[in-house]
């Protein structure tokens, strides 16, 4: 006799969030904010940044210019999307791994 | 990537945005500016619009920002008498935000459309 197989369910987390500070050096404007945007724009993901209450769509250059991070500043972020789990980890090495 | 064209009155306004786009977005997207008039001053001649958006063109397609009145105009009769295709598409943008935007989104292997939108949808942007 067989046990019956309980189906397992593939469960994708819809919505993931995590926090990442700035290198203490580096503001998040022009060169590393296009860094920041590019590395968003590989994912399918909706993807958000948020800064001391602002909240920003990672995908938007002006978006993201337009929070003025300054170096050392904790940046929220939240994906939304089946990839977010990879949207995320990749974002957070972008982010750590920022030079002026 | 999506080349860039930059039409200005003024040489030095589409030659430092340009730069700007560069240094923001990196150096492999084509960011072509035609600035000034033949004389030196200021001014936007079809020569300088067509061999920008030749040198900006790399077969996926070119976006141009122009600033003001007939720099606009000056591209809408060199697209008309080119007989334009939609490859080549003029948006209506600010002009230093689209630039920006548009850069990176080309930067980031966007097509033309994506490229095209980044660009208008930076007027509704806030700076701050």
């Amino acid at each position: 006799m067989t046990w019956p197989v309980r189906q397992r369910r593939l469960v994708v987390p819809a919505n993931s969030e995590v926090a990442v500070a700035l290198p203490a050096a580096v503001a998040l404007h022009a060169r590393p904010a296009a860094t920041f945007v590019k590395t968003a724009i590989r994912f399918r993901s909706k993807v958000s940044v948020g800064v001391n209450g602002k909240v920003a769509d990672a995908k938007s250059i002006l978006a993201v210019l337009a929070l003025g991070a300054t170096g050392g500043t904790v940046l929220r972020l939240n994906a939304e999307g089946e990839d977010a789990p990879a949207a995320l980890d990749a974002l957070v090495a972008c982010v750590t791994g920022l030079t002026e | 990537m999506v080349g860039i064209v930059l039409v200005s009155h003024s040489y030095e306004l589409a030659h430092g945005l340009a730069a700007l786009a560069s240094q923001v977005a990196g150096a492999e997207v084509r960011v072509e500016p035609a600035g000034g008039g033949p004389d030196g001053g200021l001014g936007t001649t079809g020569d300088a619009v067509r061999s920008a958006i030749s040198r900006a063109e790399s077969g996926q397609g070119v976006v141009v920002l122009a600033d003001l009145g007939s720099s606009v105009l000056t591209v809408r009769h060199l697209l008309e008498e080119g007989g334009a295709n939609g490859h080549i598409r003029l948006v209506d943008a600010p002009f230093v935000e689209g630039a920006i935007a548009a850069a990176v989104m080309s930067s980031a292997g966007q097509d033309l459309d994506d490229v095209a939108r980044a660009a208008e949808e930076a007027r509704g942007a806030s700076k701050f």
